[in-house]
């Protein structure tokens, strides 16, 4: 199991779009996925999930991944949090 | 395969797929039909009818904006084990609709899967703000 704490930092944190692409993401691995940010642990492979923790620029949330992709998960999840979800420049 | 069809007052049946649309970054394979406010409800029946019939090989889910509304009500008649429609619409619930579609649930399943994510995305804020702090 891997574990990674990655700060929010795109101006709009994880709204609609964002969770779209995330869990689309989370989707193409066969690893079990899940973000905690707070008290609450969502499955990163759920839209509405990921929307219901309602976390913003700032905030730090912990990814979870275990299984046999888990280091590729974490690793592309990551990316796509540094990058910003590729909405900003 | 599962069909989908959004039968709303107006214009607000488009508008939901479009942000979906945006949302998702995809092009989404829902029709639509919007209530004139001005018709009888005869032309809308046709085109529901036209549309069964050319699905009817089909499960279908339609979606209406408000149960005991005009679109839900001309919908009444033609619900059975292939056709559900599912009242008050919105989008967590189109949006668990389309991120659940293709994940192998009965025709069943899926309908309560959509309607509970519509359910689950409708909160008052400050009292769940109020229930996390508590945690």
């Amino acid at each position: 199991m891997i574990k990674r704490e990655i700060e929010i930092t795109n101006k709009l944190g994880l709204h609609a779009r964002a969770a779209a692409k995330l869990s689309h993401l989370a989707n193409t691995f066969n690893s079990d996925i899940f973000l905690i940010y707070d008290q609450d642990k969502v499955n990163a492979k759920s839209l509405l999930g990921i929307l219901t923790m309602a976390a913003s620029i700032g905030n730090n949330i912990t990814i979870v991944a275990k299984g046999k992709d888990e280091e590729k998960a974490v690793n592309k999840i990551t990316e796509l949090f540094h990058n910003k979800f590729n909405e900003e420049n | 395969m599962i069909k989908s069809l959004v039968i709303t007052h107006g214009k607000l049946g488009e508008e939901l797929i479009r942000v979906s649309e945006k949302i998702l970054e995809k092009k989404l394979d829902i029709d639509c039909m919007g209530f004139d406010w001005q018709e009888d409800g005869s032309g809308i029946i046709n085109k529901l009818e036209a549309y069964l019939n050319k699905n009817k090989k089909h499960q279908v889910i339609i979606f209406t904006d408000m149960f005991g509304g005009s679109p839900s009500n001309i919908c009444l008649r033609y619900i059975n084990p292939n056709v559900e429609v599912i009242t008050g619409i919105n989008l967590p619930g189109m949006l668990k609709y389309l991120t659940y579609k293709n994940k192998n649930l009965s025709f069943k399943e899926l309908v309560k899967t959509i309607k509970n994510g519509m359910i689950e995305g409708i909160n008052i804020i400050g009292e769940y703000l109020g229930e996390k702090k508590n945690d």
